[in-house]
């Protein structure tokens, strides 16, 4: 065997290539974290069960609007709901994944040795979870035009399903990493992102019957993802203009913003060999 | 254009209250192989972390290819690592996980592309280029570690146990890859292993670590030569010319000889007055006698000659 890559004289400094590296180094994360999420299979087969599970919800309330038990608009927002509420739950999964899972599988270090920053990791992974949302996304698209033919609604339940629902799963995106990062195991992290996802939740699965003071509206609006889905049944099903309750979109946004900050800022200290923000 | 490749001075590096690596220095230069040896938690996985910037260390300094260790970007340009126990992805095939560590380091995608099939080539992986690393034996998973750590075309490479659970032909393999690294690149390599035959075989200089401290640093010869015992030795010759080899060495009358009951063909020697001077000129006069009576000398070692010897005085001593 004989190597014959030149060496590079000692001490010389970092070649032109350095440029490059360090404005492309979160693109390289992102694209190949992306790959290995397709290709390993895992993606797939979560979108796989999930458009069995958007089939058979549209073809329910397809029939319950031939019996005229749901108005076409509320279809629309179902439907809608539920892509947001998976996407989010995948790129949630996904994110928590992203660091703990590398520690454990032991391929952090060599990532760690490599002259991309903690930052760019960070943000490639991240982009590369929030790919599972815009799959979802994606296939939620034929759905809903099927189900919003004759109502005019399309291209704005598309738009807001889109921007809300991008919104969300930023926020929890950034929220999966930073668990993962804190998570002394990768179990722990993906266990404690599905119990946070199962609070968040909560709230959307209470019958719409119960009375609702103002307890139930601060609950509502503090959580990121039952303000979200209000924010498009407000627009959807009730008509509403699209500034008419922005405010519902505060706390998604104060998520995406406070988790994203949190990550920028604890990012270098957090992607480490052990679990937690330490100094060295 | 400086000799000098890796300069660690007085690096200590804290856990809590803990100390995993204290006041460890040593130097090395351009084409020198290290070993770093030691127990099980001498502090040597922790040494390579501290010097490849994973870990920030508690006091000290060090700097790599000239790079202070405050310049990790640049440190971590020019040093090449196989961390101990790495973890691969399953699902990608040898090349591509080249191309995204040559993508990582700035490289475009055809010159990824190049490199990643030369480096496969050069550990010997290139029929498996396209296989997933998943179906590796654990020998390949290492080399393609070992071809890893040179896509940035590295002044020092760090290898961590570069041969664990690898069988013999595999070990030879991996040697010879090292070899290849110094030379052909005249790359400093820092090599981590528990093996002391390979590090005897390739390794110019050794840091040996007890409990985190360097118990020696210094060439192979160096550190054998403080285990060595001249006064002590063995001597194989063929088994039916033992007797006459006694005979031989029956005109030394300071030299007393056994037989070895577990190795019949074995002569111990050692020279009466343990430590006096002369004890060499004895053994070497012994040996010139065998050998001027036509009996062939198989084997003939001092006590103590080995580099395992050095290495267990050296740790036992220390530790307590």
């Amino acid at each position: 065997m004989t190597l014959r890559v030149a060496p590079r004289e000692v001490g010389t400094p970092p070649d032109s290539r350095a440029t490059a590296e360090r404005q492309s180094g979160w693109l390289v994360v992102a694209e190949q974290e992306t790959r290995d999420l397709w290709t390993s299979g895992r993606g797939l087969i979560l979108l796989f069960l999930f458009s069995i599970l958007l089939s058979v919800v549209t073809y329910l309330t397809s029939t319950n609007q031939a019996l005229n038990f749901l108005e076409q608009r509320e279809s629309v927002n179902l439907v809608l709901q539920l892509a947001v509420a998976v996407g989010v739950l995948v790129t949630l999964v996904v994110s928590a994944d992203g660091i703990s899972g590398e520690r454990e599988r032991g391929t952090l270090e060599s990532l760690l040795i490599t002259p991309v920053s903690r930052r760019s990791i960070i943000a490639g992974k991240l982009i590369a979870a929030l790919t599972m949302w815009f799959a979802t996304f994606l296939i939620t698209v034929p759905y809903v035009w099927v189900l919003a033919r004759g109502v005019g609604i399309l291209g704005q339940a598309l738009a807001l399903g889109f921007c809300v629902g991008t919104l969300v799963a930023v926020g929890l995106g950034c929220i999966g990493l930073l668990i993962s990062g804190f998570s002394s195991s990768n179990k722990t992290s993906i266990a404690a992102s599905l119990f946070l996802l199962l609070i968040l939740f909560a709230p959307t699965q209470l019958p719409s019957g119960l009375p609702q003071g103002w307890f139930f509206e601060v609950l509502l609006r503090a959580n990121p993802v039952a303000s979200a889905l209000a924010y498009i049944s407000s627009m959807l099903v009730e008509g509403h203009s699209w500034t008419q309750d922005l405010s519902y979109l505060i706390t998604p946004l104060l998520t995406a913003i406070i988790a994203g900050g949190a990550l920028v800022l604890l990012g270098p200290r957090l992607v480490r060999l052990t679990p937690g923000v330490h100094a060295g | 254009m400086t000799s000098m490749t890796v300069d660690a001075v007085r690096l200590t590096k804290h856990y809590g209250g803990r100390s995993a690596v204290e006041d460890v220095s040593f130097t090395a230069s351009r084409g020198e192989i290290v070993g770093l040896l030691g127990p099980n938690g001498a502090g040597k996985t922790t040494t390579i972390r501290l010097l490849t910037t994973v870990l920030a260390p508690t006091s000290g300094e060090f700097s790599i290819a000239g790079h202070p260790w405050t310049s990790a970007p640049e440190i971590r340009r020019s040093v090449g690592v196989l961390p101990e126990s790495t973890g691969y992805p399953a699902y990608q095939t040898g090349g591509e996980y080249l191309r995204f560590f040559a993508r990582l380091y700035g490289l475009t995608r055809s010159n990824a592309r190049s490199l990643a099939a030369q480096l496969l080539a050069t550990v010997g992986l290139e029929e498996r280029a396209g296989s997933p690393i998943s179906t590796y034996s654990r020998g390949m998973r290492q080399r393609l570690g070992i071809a890893r750590a040179l896509v940035n075309d590295p002044v020092v490479v760090f290898l961590d146990e570069p041969t664990l659970g690898l069988d013999p032909a595999g070990q030879a393999q991996v040697l010879d890859i090292i070899r290849n690294i110094a030379k052909s690149r005249a790359a400093t390599v820092v090599l981590s292993t528990h093996l002391l035959p390979e590090v005897e075989e390739v390794c110019s200089k050794v840091v040996i670590l007890n409990r985190g401290r360097v118990a020696f640093a210094g060439s192979v010869g160096e550190v054998i030569s403080t285990a060595l015992i001249e006064h002590s030795a063995e001597l194989r010759v063929p088994l039916d010319l033992v007797e006459g080899a006694r005979n031989v060495l029956a005109g030394f009358p300071t030299l007393t000889v056994d037989q070895l009951a577990a190795q019949p063909d074995v002569l111990s020697l050692s020279v009466d007055g343990a430590g006096t001077d002369g004890s060499s000129d004895i053994m070497n006069a012994a040996l010139a006698a065998i050998t001027a009576a036509g009996i062939p000398v198989l084997r003939f070692e001092l006590e103590g000659a080995r580099l395992s010897d050095a290495f267990f005085r050296m740790t036992s001593e220390v530790a307590v």
